[in-house]
């Protein structure tokens, strides 16, 4: 369902995501690791769409990002870093408007709505104005507003970034229901969380400066009693050596460093 | 085509839950109602005096329209720099600073979609502008017989410089993350537009006559006095079409870069 074929993205001389490239299938869900400033947010936004890459392609449901966009973005479901919350709407609004612009067809709206604040846990505060809810409940509107229109790809940026523990259950097994569940959806989602990848994903892509440095699945990783940590902490720790004395030794990401 | 009226009404909405569009409304109001006031004043003034010295000659050709509602339009038009850049200035400014550009630049609409979406919200509006000000001018068939054609002419008028200046307001929102920049922006191109025929008229530009030609054309002045003196001219009309027309397709092309960088 995705697929990215060599994906490259450079910013003059900066080097943010070099040569990645997976496919994950219906019904898997992928732990996307890398410690901050890999490029995880970089490839996911090529992912998307949002960034066109500098090299290679990314196919969603084998729909080419850039050149048939229209049907890549309609099988995608996709929550940024930040959640793209209009903080004056109300939440039934601003999912309404969301699955609006995402193509659902009017009769199957309202449905449609009701789902997506009933999976996140949103009933109670759906007629709440955006701006007012808490951190936590914002993360939920945003994953609500990524799966409205049930897409059969989710891209999920740091899903459960400052939520509380009881919330991160919760977003967690909701995760593992939609990869599961009727709908099989592919799901790829980024984190530094260790914890959470061996929770929820069956497999995981470990990035480093941008280059993938590790694909298997988690119980392969795993298997007689390693520790992710250490998998972890000795792909990302092999990568400086190898490559620190020629490269330079920022990789910074522009794109995310833009946020506020 | 179907998800621009979603755009647009979802902008629209917002407008209206922020203060700005309740300051941008009683201002313009208020400030409508203070040149009216005046406009009214110093007509009946006029009027005394053309009896006084039996001014007859001025006095038949005295009348409301001239005297009193195209210089009326006109100031309101002046006023239109400050305020229309006000209206825009968070159409797509907001959007980046939210990080809501990314909910719709990986959504399934275009450029167009948006772009379009968020102009015709700001036409609304400029819309309702006109109307607010119309009422000024209504008044005064109550009490006198001004000319409707004439007038009508002029509140298009006024309403499709509203338009054109929406345009540019959306370009200029459509280049920064901020809002104060984008109204500075706005406010500095809209000022440029309508002094180009002073400076043009000044023979700043020496013996190139062309140019002058071509900055008169591009000023606004001119063509909203045209029609706000009742003429109607289609080539009138066809420069506000066209400055909405560069508007939009340079606010197309801002937005788009995103994906250039």
């Amino acid at each position: 369902m995705i697929e990215a074929r060599g994906l490259s993205k450079r910013y003059g001389d900066l080097v943010a995501v070099d040569g990645v490239s997976f496919q994950i299938g219906r019904g898997e869900v992928v732990g996307f690791l890398g410690p901050n400033g890999a490029g995880k947010t970089t490839t996911m936004r090529m992912l998307t769409g949002f960034l066109p890459p500098t090299d290679g392609t990314a196919l969603i449901g084998g729909h080419d990002v850039f050149g048939e966009a229209q049907a890549a973005r309609r099988a995608v479901g996709y929550l940024p870093e930040t959640p793209p919350l209009y903080p004056e709407m109300d939440v039934q609004g601003y999912l309404r408007y969301v699955a609006t612009i995402r193509d659902v067809p009017r009769g199957q709206r309202r449905a449609a709505v009701d789902q997506a604040l009933e999976r996140c846990g949103l009933g109670e505060v759906r007629r709440r104005v955006v701006g007012s809810l808490s951190k936590g409940f914002r993360q939920r509107v945003g994953l609500a507003g990524a799966i409205v229109h049930s897409p059969p790809v989710l891209i999920l940026d740091e899903p459960t970034v400052g939520l509380d523990p009881i919330q991160i259950r919760e977003i967690r097994s909701l995760i593992k229901e939609l990869a599961r569940g009727a709908g099989e959806h592919a799901v790829i989602l980024s984190t530094h969380i260790l914890a959470e990848v061996e929770a929820i994903c069956g497999r995981v892509i470990l990035i480093h400066r941008g280059r993938k440095v590790q694909d298997a699945p988690l119980v392969e990783l795993t298997a007689g009693g390693r520790k992710l940590e250490e998998i972890f902490a000795r792909e990302t720790a092999r990568d400086v050596v190898e490559e620190g004395a020629a490269e330079p030794a920022e990789r910074a990401e522009p794109a995310e460093e833009a946020q506020p | 085509m179907k998800r621009i009226p979603a755009v647009a009404a979802r902008e629209l909405a917002s407008l209206f839950v922020s203060p700005v569009a309740y300051v941008v409304l009683t201002l313009y109001t208020l400030l409508a109602g203070f040149f009216f006031l005046l406009g009214v004043v110093s007509f009946v003034e006029t009027l005394r005096q053309a009896q006084t010295f039996q001014a007859f000659d001025f006095l038949q050709q005295m009348n409301l329209n001239d005297a009193l509602i195209t210089p009326f339009l006109g100031s309101m038009s002046v006023v239109l720099i400050f305020v229309i850049p006000g209206v825009t200035m968070g159409l797509f400014a907001s959007e980046k600073a939210n990080g809501t550009d990314e909910l719709l630049l990986t959504s399934p609409l275009t450029i167009w979609d948006i772009v379009l979406g968020k102009y015709l919200a700001a036409a609304a509006f400029v819309l309702l502008l006109g109307l607010l000000v119309g009422f000024f001018p209504a008044l005064l068939f109550r009490y006198g017989d001004p000319e409707l054609g004439k007038t009508a002419a002029g509140i298009l008028g006024l309403v499709l410089t509203g338009m054109a200046y929406a345009a540019v307001g959306c370009f200029a929102s459509s280049v920064t993350r901020s809002q104060m920049i984008a109204f500075i922006l706005a406010f500095v191109i809209l000022l440029l537009l309508l002094i180009m025929g002073a400076v043009a008229e000044l023979g700043a530009m020496g013996s190139a006559a062309w140019l002058e030609g071509f900055l008169g054309w591009l000023s606004v002045g001119e063509h909203f006095e045209n029609l706000s003196q009742g003429l109607v001219d289609t080539s009138d009309v066809a420069y506000f079409l066209v400055l909405v027309a560069v508007g939009l397709l340079l606010t197309k092309a801002a937005v788009e870069s995103v994906r250039w960088r």
